[in-house]
């Protein structure tokens, strides 16, 4: 089952500010990849991964709590 | 990957006018064979690509366009690492001359390796639409040097390529009208995102991934394009980006593109051949009379202008003939894209061409992206119900036409429409006729300057003509 990204990262617009900001290693591309463009990602990836992290957790309270069975979708 | 070419040895070698932006290497042309050369300093990532099995994966799923190592020649022996040699594409096609879903198709290929290279441990590095071409009726990636190790926490370099070059034409093509395709001619390096915002309708907002991708994304570089570079020459807020996030802009990316669609339909000429009032048995004749032209001529290529949605065109095709397929409308193109598509023809290229104003030379002293008549002479044009649109609809003398078609093919198999016609009369039903000259004699005149008339037969059941000719001097 593919990752469904876009709901969580909608979800997470609001919650941008909290991610932890970390330093980028060095890139090598000859393309200027944009300031603005770069700021956008760290906001879209943060979020996507949080709510990937969230999805995931999710998942395992259901399965704990008996709501859902053992099945494929956390596993990725 | 184009023919226009600058001559750096004048008997051998000339480099490529488009291959001049990414210092890993570079396209050049040594007695009509393509070779690319690949620098010294792309030596790791291109060992790379082939170790980590991507590239094998990708030409085996026809995404990547193969290649072979050769020995020579060398073009720039200082940084010449290794020279390799890609299939040939037989007819070079640009973004702006695609249908929507030619370019929708281009977009979803550009982030499945995006996808496929990131589970190989490498990422693309580039992502402009110039890199895709048409090969076999699908897209492909035609530049090799596209790739680079991927490393955990860095941003993809080329997202905001991705954004101007694919999204924001499909968006404002699938959102605001079908015809802003054009603005990538004015733009070189993609549709700038604040003039996207600005094109798209408001309703676009409460789309997330167009609310991300284009709006967000404008007001995001508008805001920091005057943020001073550190001493390190990076910009001074650079986040570190987990391998999950990277995964989840790129798939983001490909909900957003799946989402836009367009249909065709309600456009000019979509619905052509049912309005037409010519008989079934014309068109059959019609159909006849073409199959034996092209049989008499032979041509290893044929152009149809005016193609439609490309019935006369799959009559080259159906005898084994790479065919180009142009029309102005867009509707016949998204057409007969999708009939490529679906019976999976090899053959045929469907272009987007407005003939009256065809593509001009672009980019980089206008020589980075060919004229639509530098990537020519085709060995035959087809130019069927197409003289009215030219010599009435845009008053382009009959001379003048003769003139451009004589330096663009060797073989022309062209249809004279008289004004007693109902395609011509609609034509002429709104305005003065100030075309005296327009009759089958002066037209055979202005064509017998440039060409040598082989065959002219009448169509049955119509008042049209069909002529074969051969270019005078070829």
């Amino acid at each position: 089952m593919r990752k469904n990204f876009q709901l969580p990262i909608l979800a997470g617009l609001g919650a941008a500010l909290f991610i932890i900001l970390g330093v980028a290693p060095p890139a090598h591309a000859y393309l200027d990849p944009g300031a603005g463009s770069l700021i956008l990602q760290g906001i879209i990836a943060g979020i996507a991964a949080a709510g990937v992290a969230v999805k995931i957790y999710w998942h395992r309270l259901l399965k704990i709590m008996g709501v859902r069975k053992d099945d494929d979708s956390d596993k990725k | 990957m184009t023919h226009k070419t600058r001559t750096e040895d004048p008997v051998h070698i000339s480099v490529s006018e488009a291959s001049f932006r990414d210092p890993s290497g570079f396209v050049f042309t040594h007695d009509n064979t393509l070779y690319r050369q690949v620098n010294t300093s792309y030596r790791d990532a291109y060992q790379a690509l082939i170790r980590s099995g991507l590239y094998e994966w990708l030409v085996n799923k026809s995404m990547l366009i193969p290649h072979e190592t050769v020995n020579g020649p060398v073009a720039d022996e200082g940084r010449c690492w290794r020279i390799i040699r890609p299939a040939p594409i037989p007819f070079i096609s640009y973004p702006y001359e695609w249908c929507f879903s030619q370019l929708k198709d281009a977009a979803l290929l550009t982030l499945d390796i995006q996808r496929a290279a990131i589970e190989h441990g490498m990422c693309l590095k580039d992502a402009s639409a110039y890199n895709i071409q048409f090969q076999n009726g699908r897209p492909v990636l035609i530049d090799t040097l596209s790739f680079e190790r991927y490393t955990e926490g860095q941003p993809w370099m080329a997202y905001r390529q991705f954004c101007q070059h694919f999204l924001a034409p499909l968006a404002l093509m699938a959102k605001a009208d079908i015809r802003l395709n054009t603005l990538l001619t004015a733009f070189i390096d993609g549709i700038p995102l604040d003039l996207t915002s600005a094109l798209l309708p408001r309703t676009t907002w409460f789309r997330a991934g167009l609310l991300m991708h284009l709006h967000l994304h404008a007001i995001t570089q508008k805001k920091y394009a005057a943020n001073p570079p550190s001493e390190t020459g990076k910009t001074a807020k650079t986040r570190y980006i987990s391998k999950t996030g990277y995964t989840g802009i790129v798939e983001s990316l490909r909900k957003t593109v799946q989402k836009l669609d367009w249909q065709p339909g309600g456009t000019e000429w979509g619905d052509y051949y049912n309005d037409t009032n010519y008989s079934d048995n014309a068109f059959e004749e019609k159909k006849a009379l073409v199959r034996q032209f092209l049989a008499q001529a032979r041509p290893g290529d044929v152009w149809d202008l005016g193609a439609n949605t490309g019935v006369f065109s799959r009559i080259a095709t159906t005898m084994g003939t790479p065919t180009v397929s142009c029309d102005i409308d867009p509707a016949a193109v998204e057409i007969n894209y999708r009939q490529v598509r679906q019976q999976q023809e090899t053959l045929l290229l469907p272009l987007l061409l407005d003939l009256t104003n065809p593509s001009p030379g672009l980019g980089w002293d206008g020589n980075e992206r060919d004229a639509f008549s530098r990537r020519g002479p085709a060995d035959c044009i087809m130019a069927l119900a197409l003289i009215h649109h030219l010599s009435i609809s845009n008053n382009v003398p009959f001379d003048k036409v003769a003139r451009f078609f004589q330096t663009l093919c060797k073989h022309l198999i062209i249809e004279f429409i008289p004004k007693e016609d109902s395609q011509v009369r609609r034509l002429l039903s709104h305005r003065a006729d100030i075309f005296q000259a327009y009759d089958r004699q002066h037209f055979e005149a202005a064509f017998a300057g440039y060409f040598t008339i082989t065959q002219a037969r009448q169509i049955r059941n119509s008042d049209r003509t069909l002529y074969l000719m051969q270019a005078r001097g070829q």
